[in-house]
C-alpha cells in the first residue's frame, strides 16, 4: 500500500519525499496560500489574514478529519450537514429553553453525533444500503427531526442561549479578537486522529477496511465494530461543530449546516484521500482544509469575486484528484522497481 | 384607482347588500394563512383573532385556515380558499403565495362577489389583478430602504448588504433597498457577495465579513438579511476589532437580536410585523361588510417596523404578548 512502502526506511532523500502522498497537497497549498498573499498583501499575510483563514479551518478540520477516515475506510458520511445543526439545537434548547447548566447543553449536543453515527453505521453494517444513500436518508431524517422538534418545543426555528463565562471561554471564545478557540481544539483532534491513524495498530484496520473488506474481515478485524465507531467519531465531530457555534454565536438555527457535507468532503479529496478507500492520510487531510480555507477567506482579502473563490476551490478538487493519482502511480511505480 | 375597480367595487357593495340585507349584521370573516405553529404566522393569527374580537361582538366570526404542512403549498392554499367560499364566507383574507396555483381560486371568490383581502404576499399587483379590494403587507425593497435610511441618517454613510444567497430575488430586493436607502441619506451602498459555500455557516459569514471589512476599512454600516446572518455579522465586526464603529441593522428579530440591541452591538432590527397584517386585513373586510365603509388607501404597508434602543423594552413586553 502506497502509504505505508514510502516511509519504511530511515535517512531522507528528495525521491521520497517527492513520492510521498501529502506532497501534491502541500505543494497545493503554497501555491494557493502565494496566490492569495501576493495579491491580499500585509493584511492577509498579519494575524488578521491567518486568524481569518484559521477559523475557517478548524471548523471545517474538526469535520474533515473523521469524515477522512471514514472515505478512507470506504465510507462517505453526508449526514454531518444535518448534525451540526442538530446537536446545536440540542444544546441551545437543552439550557436555553429548559435552562440547565452548560454541561447538559453540551452533553446532549455530542450524544446526538453519536446516536445519528450510531444509527449510520447499524444501516451500513447490517444491511446492503450504500453508505452515500444511508447517510442521505438520516441526513433528512435528522433535519426533518430538528425542525419539527424546535417548532414543538419552542415554537421558533431560532432558539438562543447566552453560555456562562467559562463555557464561552472553552467553546465560543475569541483569542486575542480573533483566533477562535476551536483552532485549538482543531490541533488537538489532529493529534488523536494521527496517533489513531499512523501509530496505533487501529490505524492499519482502517486501511485494510478500505483496500479490501472482505479480506480485512476474514484476517480477523472487527469490521462491523470499526465502522460503526468510525461513523460516531464523524457524528460526533460534527456534533462538536454545533456545539461550539451554539457557544459562539448564542443561536441556533433549524436551517444551515448543508455547506459542511460538500466543504468537509472537499478537503478530505484535496488533502489526498482516495475516493475508494485504502489510501490517505491525517497530514495530507489537515493541508487539504487549511488550502480549502485559505481560497475561502483569501478571495474577501484579494477583493475578487467570491464566485471566482468558487472556480478555484472547484479547479483544485479535479487537480487535486489528477495529481494524486500521478503521485499514487509514481509511487506505485517506485515500489515495484525496487524489488 | 381605475374605472375597471370602480365598477367591480359597486358589484361587491351590491352583492355584499343583499348578504347582509337580514335583521343580524355580521360578517363571517375567514383567514387564509401559514401553519399556525409557525413563529411568523402565530403571530398574525394573533392579529386576525385580536381584530376578530370586534367582529365577534357584532354577531360576527374569524376562522384562521391554515394547511397542515408547506409541502404543497399553492394547491393546498388554492383549496383552503375553495373551502372558505363553500363554508359561505362573507369575506376573505388570502396571501397570493403562488400566483399560477392559487389566482383561480381568488378569481372565484371575486366571482361569488365576496370581498377579498390579499395580504402577506402578492402586493398591489395581485391585489388589482384580482380584484381585491386592498393589499395590506411589507415589502422587501422597503423593508431594505428603511435600514439604509436609517443608517445613513443617524451618521453612518458607508453602507455594505451581506448577501449569502446571491441570485435569490427577496434578498436581492433588500439589498437594493439598502444601498437606495443610504444612497437617499447621501451616502455610499455595495453588496458583499458570499460564495454559496458560505450559506448557512455561521463562521463562513462571520469571516467573510470581517476580511471585507479589513480590506475596505471606511464601510462603516451593514445590514444582513435574517437572524442567523445578522448574528454571524456582528461576530464579524468584532472580530475585525470594529465594534462600536460599523453599525449593523437586520432583517427580522430573535431573543438574541433584542439582546444585541440593548447591549448596543446592533443598532435596529427591520420587522415586518406581522400582526398587523392579520389585524388590518380582517378590520378592514370587517368594517366594509357592516357598514359599507372603505378604506381609500390601497396598499397598506405593515412594514417596515423599525426596532431600536429607544423601544426595544416594549418589543420585548410584545414578544412575551405573542404579537411580535
Amino acid at each position: 500500500m502506497a502509504t505505508q512502502t514510502s516511509s519504511g526506511s530511515g535517512g531522507f532523500s528528495i525521491g521520497d519525499l517527492i513520492r510521498r502522498p501529502e506532497t501534491g497537497s502541500l505543494i497545493g497549498f503554497i501555491v494557493v496560500y502565494v496566490f492569495f498573499a501576493s495579491l491580499g498583501g500585509a493584511v492577509f499575510l498579519g494575524a488578521p489574514g491567518w486568524s481569518s483563514w484559521l477559523n475557517i479551518a478548524a471548523e471545517v478540520g474538526i469535520i474533515a478529519l473523521p469524515v477522512g477516515l471514514l472515505m478512507i475506510s470506504g465510507e462517505f458520511d453526508l449526514s454531518v450537514g444535518s448534525v451540526v445543526p442538530a446537536s446545536s439545537m440540542t444544546a441551545a434548547l437543552l439550557c436555553g429553553h429548559y435552562g440547565l447548566p452548560s454541561i447538559f447543553g453540551i452533553a446532549g449536543g455530542l450524544t446526538v453525533g453519536l446516536a445519528v453515527g450510531f444509527v449510520n453505521g447499524l444501516i451500513v453494517t447490517r444491511t446492503t444500503i450504500p453508505s452515500l444513500i444511508a447517510t442521505i436518508g438520516t441526513m433528512f431524517a435528522v433535519m426533518g427531526l430538528t425542525l419539527g422538534m424546535a417548532v414543538l418545543i419552542k415554537g421558533s426555528t431560532s432558539v438562543s442561549y447566552v453560555p456562562d463565562a467559562t463555557t464561552k471561554a472553552l467553546l465560543g471564545t475569541f483569542i486575542n479578537g480573533m483566533f477562535n478557540v476551536s483552532i485549538f481544539w482543531w490541533i488537538g483532534f489532529v493529534a488523536v486522529y494521527f496517533f489513531f491513524l499512523h501509530f496505533s495498530p487501529l490505524g492499519s484496520w482502517v486501511f485494510a477496511l478500505g483496500g479490501d473488506k472482505e479480506s480485512a474481515r476474514n484476517a480477523g478485524i472487527p469490521t462491523n465494530k470499526l465502522t460503526i465507531s468510525l461513523f460516531m467519531a464523524s457524528g460526533f465531530g460534527a456534533a462538536f461543530v454545533g456545539v461550539a457555534q451554539v457557544m459562539t454565536y448564542q443561536s441556533a438555527q433549524v436551517a444551515g449546516g448543508q455547506s459542511f457535507i460538500f466543504n468537509s468532503i472537499m478537503c478530505v479529496v484535496i488533502g489526498g484521500v482516495l475516493l475508494t478507500g485504502g489510501a490517505g492520510s491525517v497530514i495530507g487531510i489537515v493541508l487539504g482544509t487549511m488550502t480549502f480555507a485559505v481560497v475561502n477567506q483569501g478571495i474577501f482579502f484579494a477583493a475578487l469575486d467570491p464566485n471566482i473563490g468558487s472556480i478555484i476551490i472547484g479547479a483544485l478538487l479535479l487537480a487535486a484528484v489528477l495529481s494524486n493519482d500521478s503521485f499514487r502511480a509514481l509511487a506505485m511505480n517506485y515500489a515495484s522497481k525496487k524489488k | 384607482m381605475t374605472i375597471k375597480s370602480h365598477v367591480l367595487r359597486g358589484l361587491l357593495a351590491t352583492a355584499v347588500a343583499s348578504l347582509v340585507a337580514g335583521p343580524a349584521l355580521a360578517a363571517n370573516i375567514f383567514v387564509i394563512g401559514g401553519k399556525p405553529d409557525d413563529p411568523f404566522w402565530s403571530r398574525v393569527k394573533k392579529g386576525a383573532e385580536d381584530a376578530g374580537v370586534v367582529a365577534e361582538a357584532q354577531g360576527g366570526s374569524v376562522t384562521w385556515l391554515g394547511p397542515q404542512n408547506y409541502d404543497n403549498l399553492g394547491p393546498d392554499a388554492a383549496e383552503l380558499i375553495r373551502q372558505a367560499i363553500d363554508q359561505g364566507a362573507d369575506a376573505i383574507v388570502g396571501p397570493d403565495w403562488v400566483p399560477e396555483a392559487m389566482d383561480p381560486a381568488f378569481e372565484a371568490v371575486t366571482a361569488a362577489g365576496i370581498p377579498l383581502v390579499i395580504y402577506n404576499a402578492g402586493g398591489l399587483e395581485a391585489a388589482d389583478k384580482l380584484g381585491a379590494m386592498n393589499y395590506v403587507g411589507a415589502v422587501d425593497y422597503k423593508s431594505g430602504f428603511a435600514a439604509g435610511e436609517y443608517l445613513g441618517n443617524a451618521g453612518h454613510k458607508n453602507g455594505a448588504c451581506v448577501n449569502t444567497l446571491p441570485g435569490a430575488a427577496n434578498i436581492e430586493a433588500f439589498c437594493s433597498g439598502f444601498n437606495d436607502g443610504i444612497i437617499a441619506a447621501g451616502g455610499t451602498g455595495s453588496v458583499l457577495q458570499l460564495p454559496a459555500t458560505a450559506f448557512g455557516d455561521a463562521t463562513a459569514v462571520a469571516q467573510a465579513v470581517r476580511a471585507h471589512l479589513l480590506q475596505n476599512p471606511e464601510i462603516d454600516a451593514m445590514f444582513a438579511i435574517g437572524d442567523g446572518d445578522t448574528n454571524a455579522t456582528v461576530s464579524g465586526i468584532q472580530q475585525a476589532g470594529k465594534a462600536g464603529q460599523v453599525h449593523v441593522c437586520g432583517m427580522n428579530f430573535s431573543d438574541t437580536i433584542l439582546a444585541n440591541i440593548q447591549a448596543g452591538s446592533q443598532d435596529c432590527a427591520i420587522d415586518q410585523q406581522g400582526y398587523q397584517q392579520g389585524f388590518f386585513a380582517v378590520s378592514i373586510l370587517n368594517n366594509y361588510v357592516n357598514y359599507g365603509v372603505t378604506i381609500p388607501t390601497r396598499e397598506i404597508l405593515t412594514g417596515p417596523g423599525i426596532v431600536d434602543a429607544s423601544n426595544v423594552e416594549l418589543v420585548i413586553e410584545g414578544v412575551k404578548a405573542g404579537v411580535r
